[in-house]
């Protein structure tokens, strides 16, 4: 759970992740990882990094296909993010029904 | 990626009673946490929650004209800066509420990890002391 969450934070701050995640999710299939480099005009090296990352949070999956490498998304860690997140989401609605509850008996 | 909370509500109270309400320390303390507060920028807030083993959060005002109120939101246990901002607008018969909290995602790494296990539960603890002290005021009310 500790790794999950720091490698998760770590692999979404970065813009460019977030965008070859996006695509992943959206090609909802395995792309091989010259055509990700290609479409996001960055060296192999690059993308490389980058999908390794993603890789290393649990959000894509990386397969050898003879020479080739394809990766794809798998989103689901996201959830843990969205949770932690919803905590706080429930903490204000509950502060903001109290301060509610108190103007009305004021 | 989400990273901050947006919170709307459309309540039927005169803008300058709902502005006390959130900016004066003994009214913090009655509905929402024990409260070292000042509406005054660059005053140093202490807010304590109720509930046993609940971290302080601390911060400092940035903003505090009428109707905006803005400050930084620390628990104390994990400090990482997070932003508070009220803000409210005189309507038809009432005052609409925006409350934004971002930065949500600053708390990276170990932090992110702790504070994820400590709300998961925790928060519920500290507020709810909160609901049990409003209930017979609504009643009595």
């Amino acid at each position: 759970m500790q790794d999950n969450i720091t490698s998760l934070l770590k692999a979404i701050a970065d813009p460019t992740r977030r965008e070859i995640f996006h695509a992943l999710v959206v090609a909802a299939t395995s792309l091989p990882i010259m055509q990700v480099a290609t479409n996001f005009n960055i060296s192999r090296q690059g993308v490389t990094k980058h999908i390794k990352i993603l890789e290393n949070a649990g959000l894509v999956t990386i397969t050898a296909q003879g020479r080739e490498r394809f990766c794809a998304a798998t989103p689901a860690p996201l959830r843990e993010i969205d949770k932690w997140i919803s905590t706080y989401d429930k903490f204000w609605n509950n502060s903001l029904n109290n301060l509610e509850s108190f103007l009305d008996k004021s | 990626m989400r990273d901050s909370i947006i919170k709307e509500r459309t309540l039927n109270h005169p803008i300058d009673i709902v502005w006390k309400a959130i900016t004066n320390a003994e009214e913090i303390t009655k509905w929402f946490l024990r409260a070292d507060f000042k509406a005054e920028k660059g005053y140093n807030y202490v807010f304590n929650s109720t509930g046993e083993d609940c971290s302080p959060i601390k911060g400092t005002v940035l903003e505090a004209s009428p109707y905006q109120l803005t400050y930084t939101w620390i628990v104390e246990e994990n400090p990482i800066e997070t932003i508070v901002t009220w803000t409210l607008e005189p309507i038809d018969g009432g005052t609409k509420l925006i409350l934004s909290h971002t930065g949500i995602t600053n708390y990276a790494g170990e932090t992110a990890v702790s504070m994820f296990t400590s709300f998961d539960g925790g928060w519920d603890n500290c507020i709810a002391g909160l609901v049990v002290y409003l209930k017979p005021m609504i009643h009595a009310g």
